[in-house]
């Protein structure tokens, strides 16, 4: 009876180890992603939620902004529902390579680094970076002021990786706040708990009119990033279905209709 | 593995602030149960009313939410805190209601004897409670003290939304940089451990030390 006592607990565990194990065995086995997508009938998308006119929820209690069109007219395109779902940033990409999301539409940069571990489609948009201070803030002109100051930055996003690795050893030392959206970074600045942050200009728009945060953007653009559709890696025939859809986009004058219902301008190619 | 070893230095100092916050929030958090539970037993009507309803709103409510409304809802009244100092006054204040509660229990466990031959041999209430009533309810007190302390050490992962680098955020921030998640998570689960391992230890030889009473 003892010995029975001491096995079941282990028979337990063991158990729930190998049922945890089977449970990766999809009987998509075989299919490229783009099939499972359209056989499901939905594509999830991956955004943060939190950045407009981006992607954020509007009064209506729905995702909106340019990413969320995009995605739509993508889904659209592809002959499926997009379907959203809202995490922070530095959680996107390890839930693209996990399988949470098929697709991440929120404004990720393409960059070198990022290409190593997952795929991107054609950029679907170019942002210039500047660097935002408060309104009544005269010392700091430019990322060369930024010695000793304090930025702040949205965690594992590009922004972040640029101030860290590029920047930090070309001005000088300054200290690096991270936050989880931009509205919290912004608040933060707002509140002189910051000196200043860098975003770009689009971004910045909503959230200030929203709030009446008194900040402004200073001296020329930084740097200009392109943003894509990120895809888990190796799974090409979606990255070239997107490919094209955004082409398709570009050609019938859809694309610059959203262009221009969020950001009141042309877009820039 | 070797990504965490090369980022050790980085996720140690992590773990310095994490300590740090629990140290002096605990601190803190020890002196404001302290006298919440004297209120709540010794206060008049208003005072125990007012113990009341700050352990009753603290115990019922996450402490993420105390945390994010003291660093960010609190601007809105031009009150802007630090992250460091935010993070000491909401979790002091989050502690203090459930040490409170401990204390309560402990003070309530000594016998009335003990109150009554104070009061025989001459000594006021006040002197009662510090020199009979309290030394012997900390001892008592002590095993459930350990419990929060420890509790106490793993919200301090929650302060990693406001801005203040701990080991949680440490983790975070090393996790954007490589896209890698296990490896650091596992990493700081140990160090975790090995902390509130560490304060048991000595909450054991704290216990020991006090058993004189």
């Amino acid at each position: 009876m003892k010995k029975l006592t001491r096995f079941i607990p282990m028979l337990l565990i063991a158990s729930f180890i190998l049922s945890a194990c089977g449970q990766n065995a999809s009987e998509d086995e075989g299919k490229t992603a783009l099939q499972q997508i359209q056989d499901k009938g939905e594509i999830t998308v991956g955004i943060m939620g939190t950045y407009a006119p981006y992607n954020f929820l509007n009064e209506d209690k729905e995702y909106d902004g340019f990413d969320v069109d995009i995605a739509k007219e993508l889904a659209n395109r592809l002959g499926v529902e997009a379907n959203f779902v809202a995490q922070d940033f530095s959680g996107l990409i390890p839930g693209l390579e996990t399988g949470k999301f098929d697709i991440l539409v929120s404004q990720v940069t393409i960059t070198d680094e990022r290409k190593e571990q997952i795929d991107f489609t054609e950029p679907y948009i170019t942002n210039r970076v500047k660097v935002i201070v408060r309104e009544d803030n005269e010392d700091i002109q430019s990322v060369e002021d930024f010695v000793g100051k304090t930025i702040g930055v949205g965690l594992g996003t590009n922004d972040e990786a640029y101030l860290r690795n590029e920047l930090l050893p070309q001005v000088g030392e300054f200290q690096i706040n991270t936050y989880d959206d931009v509205i919290t970074t912004l608040k933060d600045l707002d509140a002189g708990r910051i000196d200043a942050t860098i975003n770009n200009v689009y971004a910045l728009k909503p959230v200030i009119e929203e709030n009446g945060y008194d900040v402004k953007a200073v001296g020329d653009p930084i740097k200009e990033d392109q943003a894509g559709v990120a895809v888990k890696k190796g799974n090409t025939e979606l990255v070239e279905a997107l490919n094209d859809a955004l082409e398709e986009m570009k050609e019938d004058g859809t694309y610059k209709e959203i262009y221009m219902k969020w950001f009141d301008e042309e877009p820039t190619e | 593995m070797d990504v965490v070893i090369e980022n050790l230095p980085f996720l140690v100092k992590g773990a310095y602030y994490t300590l740090l916050i629990t140290v002096v929030s605990m601190f803190f958090g020890f002196l404001i149960g302290l006298i919440v539970a004297i209120s709540r037993i010794k206060g008049n009507r208003l005072l125990r009313g007012i113990a009341r309803t700050y352990v009753s709103i603290i115990r019922g409510t996450p402490p993420l939410v105390q945390i994010v409304i003291v660093y960010y809802g609190l601007v809105d009244y031009g009150i802007e805190l630090g992250p460091f100092t935010a993070a000491y006054i909401a979790l002091s204040i989050n502690i203090g209601a459930y040490v409170s509660e401990v204390f309560r229990g402990a003070i309530q466990s000594i016998p009335k004897g003990q109150t009554e031959a104070a009061l025989a041999t001459g000594m006021t209430e006040r002197q009662a409670m510090r020199r009979i009533i309290i030394p012997q309810a900390i001892r008592y007190a002590i095993p459930p003290l350990g419990n929060t302390f420890i509790g106490m050490l793993k919200e301090t992962s929650l302060v990693s939304v406001i801005a203040v680098t701990e080991l949680m955020r440490s983790a975070q921030l090393l996790v954007a940089q490589y896209y890698v998640y296990m490896p650091f998570y596992l990493a700081i689960a140990a160090m975790y451990w090995i902390m509130s391992t560490f304060f048991t230890f000595v909450l054991n030889k704290i216990e020991k030390r006090l058993s004189v009473y």
